[in-house]
């Protein structure tokens, strides 16, 4: 029996004694390509074998215990950084990127609630927020640099808004700049993900979009393990609150998670939304699988999935009558809840 | 301010009357994680929060810890190596294997790796012993402190492949990683049941204890394996 260690190959007989071995070259870098490759394809381990250090030992690939682990070590070190090199893959690279818009989304709301707050003493009656307001302070800062030519001339001289100092003018402006330049970032964010993800996810961009199939995978956390979550899951990715209230008490299931974005739900009246997230959740574990193992685009899933959609829009045209209260969108299960709690109580 | 030794290498120092675990720095100067570096008499020790480590709760929940200055020890679930750091600490003449799975939290762990002489950096799942039998010798102390819900079976298949039959098993169990919606002591006897008689070799369960108040629904246990005597 033959088993390949971190040193060499050694032969064993059937009591896993060492009977025989070939030893590798005592070159650190090379020993780590081979104790990668050993652990990408594994191999099958005797139980029965010899403690890989007395066997180092017994070959001679080293003579002292301490050589045996300054050498094992460096290839570790070694075998583990290029491991971590190899990782950045197409995929990681689209979730950082989707993490990114979420922090620019929340930062640049912050920073624009700000400037419109700090603006709006010397300029009050602009009615201006967002991209909109940094553009214009960025464009023109102090009210009065407004031309005579432009529309917001008369409301800008009129204005019963403070005189702004220098100071603050040059401030403001900085600020505003900063606030574009994230809005400019944002969007080559969002060009990087959309032409990205038609290359790493064709199917699934054809079924939800580029920017709902980015924020499903780094949800999921990777392109597979998108791929091997069951499409119920895939359903309720990003409704964790209300899967978990749903799992410990009574509250009622979520419907939709992240997919709620997508139009065919959002769009749709409430009593189809439970069933159409179903068919949409089970289209995209589909794609995202067709995406993973073989890469090719498969127009057939979007067909079945528009032919789906329409056999429930006909089915169901009218809301069913059995439930009185329509909004049932997750909010009854907080009541259910704390119904229930009260009750023990009394 | 005095020092007492718990256990070989594992110290609990009192300043001021308020106790502190901590282990003997065998890299003095470097603190890993931001944790306090004190000196007395010449020697320096590195504070160990509990709260950070199950190691270090199971320390002071009165466990046996088997760990000698000579162990070899494999560590599964080594995380940013906050506890391997510590183990390191405590082998001054032996090493451990620390077997991680996630590469984001490797990328910290190499850096300790590279500071320290006795640990060993696995970029591996703990599922699959057979993906690191190259590397792994026979080692005295198994430690385990992996979220994952198989967390008996990894125990058990890695005792199969690595541990001596002296060995003992440091098993962290956290029952929300297994079902997040049932009773933890349920969950705990379970587990403690599949280790004693669900897989190809048996285990005696020689200590087990909540970690509470350090780590809320962990079980701390100390195993052995069953061996026949003829």
């Amino acid at each position: 029996m033959e088993f390949t260690t971190w040193f060499g190959k050694l032969q064993l007989d059937a009591e896993g004694e060492l009977e025989d071995y070939s030893l590798f070259d005592k070159n650190p870098q090379k020993l780590a390509v081979l104790a990668v490759e050993l652990q990408e394809n594994v191999q099958s381990v005797p139980l029965k074998r010899p403690d890989l250090r007395e066997a180092a030992l017994e070959s001679g690939f080293v003579e002292l215990d301490e050589d045996y682990d300054i050498l094992l070590r460096d290839v570790c070190i070694r075998a583990a950084k290029s491991q971590i090199s190899q990782t950045d893959t197409d995929d990681s690279r689209i979730i950082q990127a989707v993490e990114a818009l979420d922090d620019i989304d929340k930062n640049v709301n912050e920073l624009s609630e700000r400037l419109f707050e700090w603006y709006g003493r010397y300029f009050p009656e602009l009615d201006m927020t967002g991209e909109k307001l940094a553009r214009f302070v960025s464009a023109y800062g102090s009210r009065a640099n407004v031309p005579e030519d432009h529309e917001l001339f008369e409301k800008s001289s009129q204005s019963m808004g403070a005189e702004i100092s220098f100071a603050d003018e040059e401030l403001l402006r900085a600020l505003a700049n900063n606030i574009c330049s994230l809005y400019d970032t944002r969007r080559y964010i969002e060009n990087y993900i959309n032409t990205s993800m038609g290359s790493v996810a064709p199917n699934l961009c054809n079924i939800t979009g580029a920017s709902l199939a980015a924020r499903l995978m780094s949800m999921a956390g990777s392109l597979q393990k998108l791929a091997a979550f069951p499409s119920s899951t895939v359903q309720v990715i990003g409704a964790n609150r209300a899967l978990f209230k749903h799992l410990r008490s009574r509250a009622p299931s979520p419907k939709h998670g992240i997919i709620f974005n997508n139009p065919v739900i959002k769009n749709a009246p409430w009593w189809q939304r439970g069933k159409i997230a179903r068919t949409l959740a089970s289209k995209i574990s589909l794609a995202a699988r067709t995406d993973f193992y073989s890469g090719e685009l498969e127009p057939s899933i979007k067909e079945a999935l528009e032919k789906k959609l329409e056999h429930i829009r006909s089915t169901n045209p009218n809301p069913p009558r059995r439930e009185p209260k329509p909004q049932s969108k997750g909010k009854g299960g907080k009541k259910t809840h704390r119904g229930k709690r009260k009750g023990g109580k009394r | 301010m005095s020092v007492k030794e718990l256990y070989r290498g594992i110290y609990e120092l009192d300043i001021d009357d308020r106790k502190m675990l901590a282990s003997k720095n065998i890299m003095p100067g470097l603190s890993v994680y931001g944790e306090r570096l004190i000196v007395d008499d010449g020697i320096e020790y590195r504070q160990w929060d509990p709260s950070r480590s199950k190691l270090g709760a199971m320390l002071l929940k009165n466990f046996e810890i088997p760990i000698e200055p000579d162990s070899v020890v494999l560590y599964l679930g080594a995380a940013s190596g906050t506890t391997v750091s510590h183990v390191s600490d405590i082998l001054t003449d032996g090493l451990v294997y620390a077997v991680e799975f996630s590469p984001r939290t490797m990328r910290e762990l190499i850096q300790l790796c590279e500071q320290r002489p006795n640990i060993i950096p696995i970029l591996a799942d703990a599922n699959k012993p057979q993906s690191y039998a190259h590397i792994v010798e026979k080692v005295d102390v198994i430690f385990q402190d992996v979220a994952q819900p198989n967390q008996a079976e990894i125990a058990a298949i890695n005792s199969k492949y690595f541990l001596d039959e002296q060995g003992q098993l440091l098993l962290s169990i956290k029952s929300r990683s297994i079902d997040t919606t049932a009773s933890p002591k349920k969950i705990f006897k379970e587990e403690v049941r599949k280790l004693e008689s669900d897989f190809d070799i048996e285990f005696e369960v020689l200590q087990r204890k909540e970690l509470d108040p350090f780590h809320e629904d962990h079980l701390g246990l100390v195993a052995r394996m069953f061996v026949d005597e003829e």
